[in-house]
């Protein structure tokens, strides 16, 4: 891993703030992306919990002023050429190949498919304990906030995390995927884990 | 107290409300270090609802980008306008009717 990676956080929406004080305690040069521009030099990219639907709007918003480049398209491109893409819950949704029932925009790199909202409403939102054998045997406390299910994996996916009848994490190359919020846990293995993706 | 003097901001979500009709004014509210805006009468009563909420969703998340926030505001039709107090009938005053 590089001493200081420099890590952007999508930011155009949902709990971007936690990701970047997490790596932040962890030595990574953390900054917010919302343009295309922000995306330059980057080592790798975080797109954090929120809401699809409001990031897919947003995103469509921007283009339509002048044009501007997508910047999920650029995220795409970089995507391709190698570069680290972690995606939590909402950021798990926008990287997904595949949502059932939905066409919403998005990047759809990971060949995975998943379910919105597959725990049910808010109120069912929970914290489960996680068995993720790459990080160690310590469980790993997973808070999951109207999260999606990861339902079927391609043959480049590697599940990182099984759970009921489908997974909540995977790996394909450089792109990671977790249902779950590791950024509001004091639990930092999974920031560790996609920094050692850096090499 | 402690706590708050750490953070240096509320240890709780602040969101801003009442009066937003412009993305420059949601902007503002974000510059000033809110969290995010609710925006109701703002959109609603203006002359193209649609437009206006996209441009201060725009202006939310693009806070401190003058160039973006500049095009998002152009063309957006008539604000909500508000109402002087002069034009108030005496009986809608708050000092007469209460709340």
């Amino acid at each position: 891993m590089k001493t200081h990676p420099h890590i952007g956080v999508l930011a155009l929406q949902g709990d971007f703030a936690e990701h970047i004080q997490k790596l932040q305690e962890l030595g990574a040069v953390a900054t917010e992306v919302r343009r295309s521009s922000d995306l330059e030099g980057l080592d790798g990219l975080i797109i954090p919990g929120g809401e699809s639907t409001t990031n897919a709007t947003l995103e469509a918003a921007l283009q339509s002023l002048h044009s501007r480049t997508s910047i999920f398209d650029t995220i795409k491109r970089k995507a391709q050429n190698g570069m680290p893409v972690w995606g939590t819950c909402m950021g798990s949704i926008i990287l997904a190949k595949n949502i059932e029932g939905s066409d919403q925009g998005r990047i759809g790199l990971m060949d995975i498919s998943l379910k919105r909202n597959a725990f049910g409403p808010q109120r069912e939102s929970a914290e489960i304990l996680l068995d993720i054998p790459i990080l160690g045997d310590k469980p790993f406390r997973g808070v999951f906030i109207r999260a999606p299910l990861f339902l079927k994996a391609g043959n480049s996916v590697k599940i990182l995390s099984k759970l009921g009848e489908g997974f909540v994490m995977a790996r394909q190359g450089n792109l990671l995927a977790t249902a779950f919020h590791p950024e509001i846990t004091d639990d930092d293995r999974v920031h560790r884990f996609f920094l050692e993706m850096m090499e | 107290m402690n706590e708050v003097a750490a953070l240096g901001r509320l240890p709780v979500v602040n969101f801003a409300a009442g009066g937003i009709a412009t993305p420059a004014d949601a902007a503002l509210m974000m510059q000033l270090g809110v969290d995010g805006v609710f925006v109701g009468s703002g959109i609603f009563k203006s002359a193209d609802p649609a437009k206006r909420a996209r441009a201060i969703v725009l202006a939310t998340t693009y806070f401190s980008d003058p160039a973006i926030l500049a095009e998002a505001s152009r063309g957006l039709g008539e604000p909500m306008v508000g109402r002087s107090a002069k034009s108030l009938a005496e009986t809608e005053l708050l000092a007469v009717r209460g709340i």
